[in-house]
């Protein structure tokens, strides 16, 4: 990581801050690990010992946050090709995505499920204590699922529990019992699969699969140590499950009926929705390569999907529930580091405006990361988690996804990416 | 990769001879061309190349570390490496492999890992770009019988994650135990020869049957893997030239018998002894218990005497000692590993020449690559140190971060040399 003086002055800049309003010049100091002044003026302001970095009119925005981050999905095109990674490459390959999305600009992340039980909390713990470099995270436990479900990679004659990317359970003590050994391991949040998914044979994503004395069992386990549930709920009944339970974190959320959105709209100050588009979208639309052609893709239900879930966040979004991006990127059809393709997808099928797309990885993101007070926008004494953007992201939101637009990342006052030099000298001294 | 032009160093080629006054081209990862200057002359710039201006600093191979644990975890007993979980164990790994090229290691030989993998995902993350590191070989576990070093499970708790090493008895356990650890994917099987006394049993005793030995050297050399042991004892010695086992780890009491046997077969073995361990131990571990008494009672004190005096004998007849010394323990951490040519000079009387010699020019065929490392030769592997100071008049330089300024692996700059920087704006965009 590199080495980042004590306090850092952002001058000339374009500061898009997050919380919704519009972009205006200016200049930002950064002490410690905090943004400590904000100066709505191109006038000169005095550095002090500051080290100036001349933003020669790129935006400054808000670090990132990605609501639905799986470390350890490794590109695979199946959910096998995950679990079959062992678990030293395993750690070693989520400890290099974590740095990639966070010199991709996602200074937060939220962790949905990870492939073996502690993956999420190692690399978290070791982001922590400064042993490798990443993003904020909250750490999750595997995906908990019940025999057949997503998440039992189970084969009828290799029946052991290593083959299974998910913890497969039977029962509401069986649910208890796990879910209190992934408190003790020290997750952020546990992670229920609902319902299926059109991905699994069998249990497709408008199907339910969990009774509720078993969501009642780790529910009350969880509240008990404080900690959250995120449930993937994808079928109408999951979602209103989820609901009925306290659950407050609800990825997909595809079908939905007047029903389920009133039950949203009665708690839409404290529900996230992270509904994963991107993997949709690359299912039905990109990935012939792997198989699955359009025609496979409808088959498998996607379609039917992708148009549910566009009216459902549509609705969703008019009525003022939190929207926010991270879909499921890990997957050879859907590969880490082209997240910031959700604010897209926002825009373009859900009826946000750029402005919204921002918000909702920015003002939305420190709320999901139970941080409002102090993360996700560019605000005096916030958290010094810094983009600067070569362009504008409200005329372009694809220049997000770009490396090489993506100029600089600070998080925690620290460059994660250095903003390049401006080199006149070619060759160097050494002593 | 842009390719490099060291100006204005002292090269230090690996040879044994003066360093001289000259330039370094590298071209892609290896060394293009090495030139010797004149006081005044201009330097051939070449087209294309970055001039990195030494300005007088010593120029030097990147070190060969024989004897490296990436995964002992600089803690004081054997017990608390093997408790580390495996999740946060790899990573400890990656980040020691970091510190060594750092330090300006940037060829390591491993002489054993914790639990089965460690050692060959982290040679496979290196070479593939996962993480950063040195050159490595992968070493297996330590194998060992029943009661011997690296049997660490208690009689209350059998099981074997328990225990650091792979503990085999018999010699169709052996055979399995072998095969496994070539299944993985490792470059060396590692022998536990002899006791080591802290565990208990002394230094000077051994064990294994010779059936037991033999089917081990037998099946590694039948899947082309090396063999290294830990043999403080005399017996265990010379078991290792009998057998053909290549690296011989410590040889603390070498007998006359054993130093004609070593002095006969003296391009078949590298010894590294380990010594950093032994003196640090008997003098610098009493924060952690280990007292004089304690050392002087466990019989440390008389095993640095005797390993002095056979690394001498060893020097004297010509044969190959190099360093690496069990770093990775709370009182030899990690990165420290430069005192090694130190202990060499001051305590086995290698001139500064031959301790260089030991870490550069020795460490190609301990790396099983002759000599395309470990010299900075036309044609070779462009692993380059730059160093502030002069190693020869003091060694000891070689132990702090600070003088070295610069790090190349495989011709990419690990460390870049620090660039004087006047300017304190910089321009995004």
């Amino acid at each position: 990581m590199h080495k980042t003086p004590q306090e850092v002055l952002f001058t000339n800049a374009r500061i898009l801050d997050g919380s919704g309003q519009m972009p205006y010049s200016g200049s930002v100091r950064v002490r410690g690990n905090r943004i400590v002044q904000i100066n709505r003026s191109i006038g000169s302001v005095s550095a002090g010992d500051a080290v100036v970095i001349d933003a020669a009119g790129s935006t400054l925005m808000p670090g990132m946050t990605e609501a639905h981050t799986h470390f350890s999905w490794n590109d695979s095109s199946s959910l096998a090709g995950i679990q079959t990674m062992p678990l030293e490459e395993h750690v070693l390959w989520s400890a290099k995505v974590a740095h990639r999305y966070l010199k991709a600009g996602f200074t937060s992340c939220l962790g949905a499920a990870c492939a073996k039980p502690r993956l999420d909390v190692v690399i978290r713990n070791a982001i922590e204590s400064g042993q490798i470099p990443g993003p904020r995270y909250l750490a999750a436990s595997q995906e908990i699922t019940v025999p057949g479900g997503l998440g039992d990679e189970m084969l009828p004659h290799l029946p052991f529990p290593d083959f299974s990317f998910g913890v497969v359970v039977n029962g509401s003590e069986d649910l208890r019992r796990v879910t209190r050994n992934f408190l003790k391991y020290g997750v952020d949040h546990i992670k229920l699969n609902l319902s299926g998914d059109n991905f699994v044979p069998g249990a497709d994503a408008k199907t339910t699969w969990m009774t509720d004395a078993e969501v009642a069992a780790c529910a009350e386990e969880v509240r008990m140590r404080g900690k959250r549930i995120i449930v993937h709920a994808r079928s109408c009944a999951s979602v209103k499950q989820a609901l009925r339970h306290g659950v407050r974190l609800i990825y997909h959320a595809s079908f939905t009926d007047t029903e389920a959105l009133d039950m949203l709209d009665a708690v839409k100050h404290e529900v996230f929705i992270a509904p994963g588009i991107g993997i949709l979208y690359a299912l039905l639309n990109e990935s012939e390569p792997w198989g699955i052609d359009r025609a496979k893709a409808i088959a498998m239900g996607y379609e039917e999907e992708w148009e549910a879930a566009c009216q459902s966040l549509k609705a969703m979004h008019r009525r003022g529930i939190r929207v926010l991006p991270g879909g499921d990127y890990g997957f050879a059809f859907n590969p880490h580091l082209q997240n910031a393709r959700d604010l897209e997808f926002f825009v373009k099928y859900l009826g946000f405006t750029p402005m919204e797309a921002i918000k909702s990885c920015t003002l939305h993101g420190g709320a999901i990361m139970m941080r409002q007070n102090e993360l996700g926008l560019i605000k005096e004494s916030f958290l010094a988690d810094l983009l600067l953007i070569d362009g504008d992201p409200l005329a372009a939101l694809s220049i997000l996804r770009d490396p090489e637009r993506i100029l600089a990342v600070m998080k925690d006052g620290v460059f994660a990416k250095m903003p390049p030099i401006d080199q006149a000298r070619t060759w160097g001294r050494a002593a | 990769m842009a390719d490099i032009l060291f100006t204005n160093v002292r090269v230090f080629d690996g040879g044994g001879e003066t360093p001289f006054t000259g330039e370094v081209l590298v071209q892609g990862n290896r060394i293009a061309r090495v030139t010797q200057s004149s006081p005044g002359a201009r330097s051939q710039l070449v087209f294309g190349a970055k001039v990195v201006d030494g300005a007088g600093a010593f120029l030097m191979p990147g070190m060969i570390e024989a004897h490296t644990h990436f995964s002992w975890n600089d803690q004081p007993n054997l017990e608390s490496i093997q408790r580390m979980p495996p999740e946060e164990h790899i990573l400890w790994c990656a980040q020691v492999a970091e510190k060594y090229l750092d330090m300006g290691w940037t060829s390591c030989v491993g002489a054993a890992t914790a639990k089965p993998r460690l050692d060959v995902v982290i040679r496979n993350a290196i070479n593939d770009g996962t993480i950063k590191g040195p050159r490595y070989l992968a070493a297996s576990q330590e194998i060992t019988v029943p009661g011997g070093l690296g049997d660490t499970t208690a009689p209350h708790l059998p099981q074997p994650e328990f225990a650091f090493g792979a503990i085999v008895s018999g010699s169709e356990e052996m055979r399995r135990c072998v095969r496994m650890f070539c299944k993985y994917g490792v470059d060396s099987l590692k022998i536990n020869l002899s006791g080591e006394s802290i565990t208990g049993m002394s230094s000077e005793m051994s064990q294994f049957t010779e059936e037991e030995i033999a089917v081990c050297v037998q099946e590694a050399k039948s899947w082309g893997k090396r063999v290294a042991a830990h043999a403080r004892s005399t017996w265990a010695i010379k078991q290792c030239v009998k057998h053909g086992i290549e690296v011989i780890y410590h040889a603390s009491f070498a007998d006359e018998e054993a130093l004609d046997l070593l002095e006969a077969n003296k391009f078949d073995h590298f010894i590294a002894p380990g010594l950093a361990w032994l003196i640090n131990t008997c003098h610098h571990a009493s924060a952690w218990g280990l007292t004089p008494e304690v050392v002087n009672r466990m019989g440390y004190p008389r095993e640095l005497e005797a390993a002095i005096e056979s690394m001498r004998a060893m020097r004297r007849r010509g044969i190959r000692i190099l360093p690496g010394g069990d770093y990775g323990f709370a009182w030899t951490p990690h990165g420290t590993n430069a005192r090694d040519l130190e202990y060499f000079v001051s305590q086995v009387g290698m001139s500064p020449m031959e301790a260089l010699l030991s870490a550069t020019a020795w460490g190609g065929p301990m790396m099983k690559m002759g000599k395309q490392l470990g010299y900075i030769r036309e044609g070779c592997l462009a692993d380059i140190l730059l160093i502030d100071g002069d190693p020869l008049v003091d060694i000891t330089v070689l132990q702090k971060k600070e003088r070295i300024l610069a790090v190349m692996k495989d011709g990419e700059f690990h460390r870049a040399p620090p660039i004087r920087d006047l300017r304190t704006t910089r321009w995004a965009a």
